[in-house]
């Protein structure tokens, strides 16, 4: 039983803390940042390093001659390419279609490469177009047996090697990129990038 | 209990002695801005330019009084016997870059620049030109069963050609025969076989095929298909030059009553 004059202490005290704990509970802030900083947080793969991987191959794929060996032996027209599959191959989470898409982009943009529809978005193209060919007006309907066939395939991997002890950490991701000839085979360029990540946890946050 | 819990604490935050002392590459809230393509390849675009201007050139050069059949050719993306140089870097949609020529005394030779982007006209890869007096006197491409050449008018044609990946594929199945791949011998053999229906030969060595793999049904058919293929009055007249297609005959006269006896009917 409480006496009289300590019960509105109590109850001030009590309504202080259930503030306080609310007030702490619902703490969000929200900023938006530039999409290009570097914003490493937990150690694995992110954003940053999309973007290293991407303008890495990007720089070494137009930078190397097989686009303009393509050209010279084909009065100026650039090649036509074709993303194959990308495979992660670590036990992460890693969306390769994030660098992949800024490759296509880059591609495309700078007129060096003629890019091509993936199969799965060819079957999507080629509904549409059957379609057409029923419901379109005969001026406006897309021809069938018009597509531009890749004379070569991006392919590639991404892999990790971890080392770790205590409160260390060591992650090394390689992503190799290769360009096969459809035709022969014959891989004409192979772009590599490497990240090495150091990560040092502490046991205490503040 | 309170210097034993501060004592836990400051283990707990203590530096920790790091093994990895290396210089830091980019550090957190550091700036990556995005490569963009057109900045990377400006160079390149220039060059395609160029090539494409180049291209166009030696085709207007090309075209210039060329003769209807030639220029024919030219529309058509088909390197033909009797271009010159000019006219067939036109025919392949190529221009001075994608060729290594080198004349000598009237004759010379047109080569691919690059050995990976070798230039194309509308039947396949060219891989040499030959010049004689300044015109393509022999055309060799290569084809899915080795180099094909036409050094004659005749040999330009689709049914030359076809004779020609025929023949190959002959050899490619006799050799499979040789290391014991039936399969893959009789798949030789009836591409041959479509690709040049008269030559009977090509039948035989099928009907021979099914006849060892006791396949008597089908070997049955390929004999009658041989023996009806043959004109046995020009083989006759043909004399001994033909010796071994009338042994071959015989035989297969022999297998086919042999084999009507087995098949039932």
């Amino acid at each position: 039983m409480l006496r009289p004059q300590t019960a509105p202490r109590f109850a001030l005290a009590a309504l202080a803390v259930t503030v306080l704990a609310l007030s702490g509970c619902s703490i969000k802030r929200v900023e938006r940042i530039d999409p290009n900083s570097v914003t490493d947080l937990s150690g694995r793969w992110n954003d940053a390093d999309s973007r290293l991987v991407a303008n890495a191959m990007i720089a070494q794929s137009l930078e190397s001659s097989w686009a303009r060996d393509y050209a010279a032996a084909n009065g100026g027209t650039p090649p036509a390419l074709i993303v194959g599959q990308v495979r992660n191959r670590t036990m992460e989470h890693i969306p390769v279609s994030t660098f992949i898409r800024d490759m296509e982009r880059a591609f495309v943009q700078s007129g060096a490469v003629r890019l091509v529809a993936s199969a799965e978005e060819r079957e999507e193209l080629r509904g549409e177009r059957a379609d057409q060919q029923t419901n379109a007006s005969a001026e406006t309907r897309a021809r069938m047996a018009r597509e531009l066939g890749a004379r070569y395939m991006l392919q590639g991997e991404v892999q990790t090697i971890e080392d770790q002890e205590g409160r260390e950490r060591v992650v090394f991701y390689q992503v190799d990129l290769t360009l096969t000839d459809l035709e022969t085979n014959v891989r004409t360029w192979v772009g590599q990038h490497k990240i090495k990540k150091y990560i040092q946890s502490r046991r205490i946050t503040p | 209990m309170r210097s034993a819990l501060l004592l836990v604490v400051a283990a707990a935050c203590a530096p920790y002695p790091q093994r990895v002392d290396q210089p830091v590459t980019i550090p957190n809230n550091a700036n990556i801005p995005q490569v963009e393509g057109a900045d990377v390849a400006a160079a390149q675009q220039a060059e395609y330019a160029r090539l494409r201007y180049s291209a166009d050139s030696v085709y207007a050069l090309a075209i210039r009084g060329c003769q209807p059949g030639i220029c024919d050719a030219i529309g058509r993306g088909e390197i033909v016997l009797g271009m010159s140089p000019d006219q067939v870097m036109a025919a392949a949609k190529t221009g001075p870059q994608a060729w290594v020529v080198r004349r000598f005394d009237g004759f010379g030779t047109m080569v691919p620049a690059s050995q990976s982007a070798t230039p194309y006209d509308r039947v396949g890869q060219v891989m040499v030109v030959q010049l004689d007096q300044g015109r393509a006197a022999v055309v060799s491409r290569r084809g899915p069963q080795g180099i094909m050449v036409a050094s004659t008018p005749q040999d330009q044609t689709t049914q030359a050609r076809a004779r020609a990946q025929a023949e190959a594929l002959v050899r490619e199945g006799d050799d499979l025969v040789a290391a014991n791949d039936m399969a893959g011998a009789l798949n030789r053999y009836d591409r041959a076989s479509v690709l040049d229906p008269d030559q009977p030969e090509i039948e035989y060595k099928a009907a021979r095929l099914l006849d060892l793999q006791l396949r008597p049904q089908e070997a049955l058919m390929r004999y009658q298909r041989f023996l009806l293929s043959m004109e046995l009055e020009r083989i006759r007249a043909q004399g001994e030059a033909n010796a071994r297609l009338a042994e071959a005959i015989a035989l297969a006269q022999q297998r086919v009553i042999v084999l009507r006896g087995e098949v039932p009917r």
